[in-house]
């Protein structure tokens, strides 16, 4: 079944990846791709209360997740690929061309950051990261939910899509 | 963790402390917003715990730590009540700025996760098909009433004060105490015990609302199937309720428009 | 419709609106029990609970999950039990209005919850280099301006809806030529589907859930045969 979804979320692993998109997709497994919770015992021990007994989660740096995902993509369960920043996104793109899609599903206020979407605040650099993904072949939307439409990434840097 | 971070003998607070914060929880989303979530809640249902840190309102470690727990957080509402119950101890035990920060950072999610399969996917659907199974079965208004609200309420208030028991007893060692058995394995037996209530309350309770539509009950389940069907193709992509205002609309339309 | 069953209308709606996130998420939001309040109140619960049973089944299907956007079905469903209550004798178009009128509210209602959290947000903005500062007076300001503006938003949100629906709905059943029994199929089949759906979107993913909805499918199958 592969990774469905590479989705740049920086609530990491919360309800509207477990429930939202799990049920209907049926989720097998997260990969977490992160350089701190990759480190981390007790974060990954606190990740691990937020998923059913059932569902995998794997922890990772950008290097391990970039030897990691054939074997990832080989398994027979449907799974989501989770990092909580444009940047290590885009430091796992550069080490894995494969990737084609990005999901932007949750960046939120911080100080530097201007308002997308209800749920994508964004600074001029991770706008400019955010272009070159594309420039590179990679298709960037933000969708929260799997009900909720799809928003192509000039319709989110032009802020227009929830006003 | 360090063992620095989390004594194991718990400061204490006086009860009208708890109280207030028992009651500033109901309000955790008050001012929910896309800037900080519930944030400002953290730092609301915080602040009568806050008051007993040296120096009190005015003093510095009030200030500082105020300003930490009302940064952005968000988790299911009622879990909050975890991550007050341990960053309260956190902060009265004074542990490492940084390190409370990061800890605060990485409940978010977890609490939302747990919390959204057990309450909003679990226990909500669960005492909501128990009361339409009530209704079906010939209850009036009152018994339903009181069926629902007080089965909610009685998980949805023992959570919340297991959540602040618990997060305060294990302070920033609470990921322990989140893998107990009701948080990891209570949503998928609550999905059993719902699956098996829907069954009952689904026909128990079309049977009741079809009334004088009683003789089209052929053409309701053949619709029902198709369009349930339907629905769940569409799983993801439209949601049903919005296909039911079309129905209904042109069900409406047509009623006034074919006289 | 007389000024004090607009203002118990307008009054219930926003302590109910307020439910849904604020305060105090007892679930007294939910339809079945909004609907119902709200027809007791106005004299006739059993129809109250008619209204709100049939939007609970379709309310199943919405997980308020993380920061997503979904129906507000409070405020709405005290419209709905409210629009079949202020029918002094139950006509054929009666409950698809009162449903339709309910699910046309929660639409609108989940985007002014939208608004109130833009709104929400803007207040926070201003008071952020306070927070930072560590206000606990920021905080409990910010708190209770959102309350308030909840608060007032279910309440305009009701009156508004019933002031536009209830004259909508008086005009359409006066013109209603569908029999009864087709008009109540209609809703009924609506709802079952849309609740079946719901069913299958929230548990089938739950390790042997099918057999256990075909074991209380039975159950209830044969409590309707023997009652």
């Amino acid at each position: 079944m592969a990774i469905d979804l590479y989705r740049i979320d920086d609530r990491l692993i919360h309800g509207q990846v477990v429930v939202g998109w799990g049920q209907p997709l049926n989720l097998g497994f997260i990969a977490l791709v992160d350089d701190e919770v990759a480190g981390s015992e007790w974060e990954q021990e606190l990740y691990r209360m937020g998923v059913p007994p059932d569902m995998d989660v794997y922890f990772a740096t950008p290097d391990e997740a970039s030897r990691l995902l054939d074997q990832w993509n080989e398994d027979q369960r449907p799974g989501i690929l989770l990092t909580g920043d444009i940047d290590t996104m885009r430091r796992l793109i550069a080490l894995c061309p494969s990737i084609k899609t990005v999901n932007l599903g949750g960046i939120h206020h911080r100080a530097g950051r201007t308002l997308k979407l209800r749920y994508v605040y964004l600074t001029p650099q991770e706008e400019e990261a955010l272009r070159a993904l594309e420039r590179s072949g990679v298709v960037v939307t933000a969708q929260d939910v799997p009900s909720a439409r799809a928003v192509p990434l000039d319709d989110v840097l032009r802020g227009e899509a929830e006003r | 963790m360090t063992a620095s971070a989390a004594s194991l003998v718990a400061p204490s607070l006086p009860v009208h402390t708890w109280v207030e914060i028992f009651i500033r929880q109901l309000a955790v989303q008050a001012s929910w917003n896309y800037e900080l979530l519930l944030g400002t809640g953290i730092g609301f249902c915080l602040e009568p715990a806050l008051r007993h840190l040296t120096g009190g309102r005015e003093g510095e470690a009030y200030r500082a730590a105020m300003a930490r727990q009302s940064a952005y957080f968000n988790a299911h509402p009622y879990l909050t009540a975890v991550a007050v119950g341990s960053l309260a101890r956190a902060e009265l035990e004074r542990a490492p700025a940084g390190q409370i920060e990061r800890f605060r950072t990485a409940l978010c999610g977890p609490l939302g996760s747990v919390g959204d399969r057990l309450v909003w996917a679990g226990w909500l659907p669960f005492c909501s098909l128990l009361a339409l199974a009530a209704f079906g079965l010939g209850a009036g208004p009152v018994a339903v009433l009181l069926i629902f609200l007080g089965l909610y309420n009685v998980g949805h208030i023992g959570l919340r004060i297991w959540g602040l028991r618990v997060g305060w007893t294990h302070g920033m060692r609470v990921a322990a105490a989140l893998a107990n058995p009701v948080l990891r394995h209570g949503p998928t037996h609550i999905a059993r015990a719902a699956a098996v209530l829907a069954g009952v309350a689904l026909p128990l309770a079309l049977e009741r609302i079809i009334e004088p539509g009683r003789a089209l009950l052929g053409g309701v389940l053949l619709a029902t199937v198709v369009g349930a069907a339907l629905i769940t193709r569409l799983h993801g992509r439209v949601e049903g309720w919005r296909i039911a205002v079309g129905v209904l609309a042109a069900c409406a339309l047509y009623a006034v428009v074919a006289r | 419709m007389t000024p004090e069953q607009l203002f118990t209308v307008a009054l219930l709606g926003a302590v109910i609106g307020l439910d849904v996130v604020s305060f105090p998420q007892a679930m007294i939001s939910r339809p079945i029990v909004a609907a119902t309040i709200s027809g007791l109140l106005l004299g006739d619960p059993a129809g109250g609970l008619l209204v709100g049973a049939t939007l609970e089944l379709i309310a199943l299907e919405t997980l308020p999950v993380g920061a997503s956007r979904y129906p507000e079905w409070g405020s709405a469903s005290v419209v709905g039990g409210a629009l079949f209550a202020l029918r002094p004798t139950p006509t054929s178009g009666a409950l698809t209005m009162a449903v339709l009128g309910a699910l046309a509210t929660a639409w609108v209602g989940g985007w002014t919850m939208y608004v109130i959290r833009r709104f929400n947000g803007a207040i926070a903005r201003r008071w952020i280099p306070t927070l930072g500062l560590g206000s606990g007076r920021a905080v409990i300001a910010i708190q209770t301006a959102g309350i308030t503006a909840d608060f007032v938003r279910g309440g305009l949100l009701a009156l508004l809806a019933i002031l536009t629906f209830d004259p909508l709905t008086r005009a359409m059943v006066g013109l209603w030529s569908l029999d009864a029994r087709l008009s109540r199929a209609v809703v009924v089949a609506a709802a079952a589907a849309v609740a079946a759906g719901a069913v299958w979107k929230l548990f089938h993913n739950t390790p042997g859930a099918r057999w256990y909805f075909a074991g209380g499918l039975a159950i209830g199958l044969l409590l309707l045969v023997i009652r």
